[in-house]
């Protein structure tokens, strides 16, 4: 038995499966989504129920190893062992869409001319079955001189076999043969030579059947249809947000519900003095004004999970390239805007697979202007409090309504910045090449998983940031207490109340009172604390607890100020965590500096005149 | 790289952008497209290594609403989406069934 593991490396390309197989082999939870990108970092994780340690690292796909993208290149620079301080991988782990034979095996023979140790995991053979697929892996296997497993890594079919040859090269490590190099006469040679080969494995090994799925292009005729398609687009994203709305009420009263049970209980019970403040206010005021949201953003995410994992969003991606061109994006910049309704941080690193290095940079700019789920809820807040609940046209939720205006005005900016951003000169074209893969049911258990992840992802950012943040801010609105004989409201003399006055002339042709100052600063190292700074400084201000946060804001707050408050959150604070990844992505200083300054001229610009615009329009 | 176009394609001049909507086609060769500059190569390549080899079938399955453009394609069981000026590199040649 060897001390050091043994370190093996999944490659293969997009979509094939590797992340699902690397799940299945290490009980990892990495992301598992059907389309083409999705990994775009390496992943390590140590395969279990193994006899000896082996070290197995998760890539980025690749159709080649003579790379186009920033992802692609990770899983070069991997297999070749080009990162320093990184061991080459001892042995390839292969990963080969069966249903995609061509395109897997190129690669695989490819991977086979640098002459290193590989076995090949042939994955989705349950799909390939249902299509009448039907290889005969022992022939190939020996026609190719690489071992082949089949699996099927969403149900672990094959996974304990492909273990047990995993187990085998751990026990005794394959021993590395003279490194090849490889060139791009190479490439040229071997791209039609490997396809001859390719051609020929699979006249004698393969049965093919010729037809695709006959659903799969009745539906793509509708979903990929220059118009239908579009209305088909923006139907879904109008029922995402009329359902973030409807069907979250129920769920977010109950919380609320409890919260304000909770607090009047301890209310009850507690004597009064510092302690009794210090949890109703601080802990529930604060923390539950957050929690309340959890719901929405479960609804929110339910709605991405389904996409991802059917297969549609590259079908998206596909109508909107031509648009997005004019801004200087591409279809391939749609999926990390996407994912950055979710996260900008995601998002911002999904950019890694667009080639075009100028593209990158403006999507990874524009990218936090897709609202976040640590904004909604900010907006929810606020709507729920200024607008009222009535159907508007017949079928739609005035609040519903608003917020897609809401998200809507983000994408808007996005498109005029990028817009701008675009330079003017002659530029070089960049392919689009984008697969489209298979369009499969979604996976309850993909979908559970999912939405566990990132419900425990809210509730530890709740339990540990925000929950932070509320005590040191409650902290901050109590002390130092007011003076004998004072005359304003004691929190006024408060640390918080201070630095809100300070800041408030700053803001005060935005409209912002001094308490909507103070709720920025906590905003930046999580969004969603603006809702429970409010609260905790409103609780403590007021001498009653029993008025929802919502209906004390709509007391205090004019329609104009609202209005600014939720333009400035449109584009503001990015924070702290999105300003550190567009440090990384673009390793620019200069860049970072740009990206921070321009958001915040952006909000103080909207947020102004917002005010200035609704108040003319109020008065 | 030698890309002096084929007789081939000259005779039939069918470029993959040219096609209709659910056309068979299959690939003659490929051809130089100025609008990638210095990268053209690697572009061919790459369209090689997808599949878009001579006398690979392709099939057209759809278009894009603004000029028709990107097109979605089938070669080899995959679905790609591809810009004009791609598409515009792959000669074809129509094929019965
Ligand atoms: N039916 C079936 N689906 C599978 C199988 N393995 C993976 N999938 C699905 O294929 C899709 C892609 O799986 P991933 O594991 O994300 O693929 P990947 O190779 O890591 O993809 P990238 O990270 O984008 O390169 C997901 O929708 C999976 O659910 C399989 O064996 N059978
Ligand atoms: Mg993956």
């Amino acid at each position: 038995m060897s001390a050091v593991p043994i370190r093996l490396a999944l490659v293969g390309n997009p979509n094939c499966g590797k992340t699902s197989l690397f799940n299945r082999l290490t009980g990892a939870r990495a992301k598992v989504a059907n389309y083409p990108g999705v990994t775009v970092e390496r992943r390590s994780g140590m395969v279990t129920a193994l006899e000896n340690p082996a070290e197995l690292v998760d890539l980025p796909g690749t159709y080649s190893l003579f790379v186009t993208s920033p992802d692609e290149q990770v899983a070069r620079d991997v297999i070749l062992g080009q990162l320093a301080g990184e061991r080459r991988p001892d042995l390839l782990v292969a990963v080969v869409d069966a249903c995609n034979l061509r395109l897997g095996l190129r690669l695989v023979l490819e991977l086979r001319s640098l002459n290193r140790p590989m076995v090949l995991a042939l994955n989705q053979m349950d799909e390939a079955r249902r299509r009448g697929i039907s290889i005969n892996t022992a022939a190939l296997s020996q026609a190719i001189g690489i071992p082949i497993i089949e699996t099927v890594a969403v149900n672990s079919q094959g996974v304990t076999e492909l273990r047990k040859v995993l187990d085998s090269y751990a026990q005794q490590p394959p021993i590395p043969n003279g490194e090849q190099v490889l060139t791009l006469s190479d490439r040229q040679e071997s791209v039609e030579a490997l396809y001859d080969q390719i051609e020929s494995l699979i006249k004698q090994h393969v049965i093919q059947p010729a037809e695709f799925p006959r659903w799969q292009d009745r539906l793509d005729a509708v979903v990929m249809h220059p118009v239908l398609g579009l209305v088909v687009l923006f139907t879904t994203l109008l029922v995402i947000f009329q359902a973030v709305f409807a069907w979250a009420t129920p769920a977010v009263d109950l919380i609320d519900g409890a919260f304000a049970a909770l607090g009047e209980g301890v209310a009850g019970t507690l004597p009064d003095g510092i302690l009794k403040d210090f949890i109703v206010d601080g802990l529930i005021a604060g923390v539950g004004g957050v929690l309340v949201f959890l719901p929405q953003i479960l609804i929110l995410f339910l709605f991405i999970l389904i996409l991802e994992d059917t297969g549609y969003l590259t079908r998206a991606a596909f109508l909107l390239d031509r648009p997005m061109r004019e801004l200087g994006l591409s279809g391939r910049s749609f999926i990390p805007l996407l994912s950055s309704f979710a996260c900008a941080v995601p998002g911002i690193m999904a950019t890694r697979t667009i080639a075009d290095p100028r593209e990158r940079f403006i999507t990874i700019m524009v990218a936090p202007l897709m609202t976040c789920s640590a904004r909604l809820p900010v907006y929810a807040l606020i709507i729920a409090a200024f607008i009222p609940q009535q159907t508007v046209w017949g079928i739609f939720n005035l609040q519903g309504l608003t917020l897609f205006v809401l998200y809507f005005a983000g994408v808007v900016s996005a498109a005029l910045i990028a817009w701008f951003m675009r330079r003017r000169a002659a530029r070089e074209e960049f392919p689009l090449l984008l697969e489209l893969p298979s369009y499969r049911w979604p996976m309850a258990y993909h979908l559970l998983i999912g939405l566990r992840e990132r419900a425990w992802i809210f509730l530890r950012r709740v339990g540990t940031i925000i929950l932070a943040l509320s005590i040191v801010l409650w902290f901050l609105a109590t002390f130092p207490g007011a003076p004998e004989g004072a005359t304003q409201p004691a929190i006024d003399y408060s640390f918080a109340g201070q630095l809100g006055h300070f800041m408030q002339p700053l803001f005060a042709p935005l409209g912002f009172n001094w308490q909507m100052c103070i709720a920025l600063i906590p905003a930046m190292g999580a969004r969603e604390v603006a809702v429970s700074a409010l609260a905790t400084v409103y609780a403590v201000g007021e001498e009653s607890i029993d008025a929802a946060l919502g209906a004390t804001l709509a007391a205090s707050w004019s329609l104009p100020v609202a209005y600014a408050y939720l333009a400035w959150f449109v584009y503001a604070p990015q924070c702290i965590s999105t300003i550190a990844v567009v440090k990384r992505e673009t390793n620019s200083a200069k860049a970072t500096t740009f990206f921070t300054i321009y958001l915040f001229a952006l909000a103080y610009f909207a947020a102004w005149a917002t005010y200035q615009i609704a108040s003319a329009i109020v008065n | 790289m030698n890309t002096a176009i084929p007789t081939a394609a000259i005779t039939s001049g069918l470029r993959l952008d040219q096609c209709a909507k659910g056309a068979n086609v299959r690939v003659v060769n490929l051809i130089e497209q100025p609008l990638f500059g210095a990268q053209d190569e690697h572009v061919s390549l790459r369209l090689k290594e997808l599949g878009f080899l001579p006398g690979a079938p392709l099939k057209v399955i759809g278009f894009g609403l603004l000029g028709a453009d990107p097109l979605a394609v089938q070669v080899n069981g995959t679905k790609f989406a591809l810009r004009r000026a791609e598409a515009a590199k792959i000669c074809v040649e129509p094929i019965s069934i």
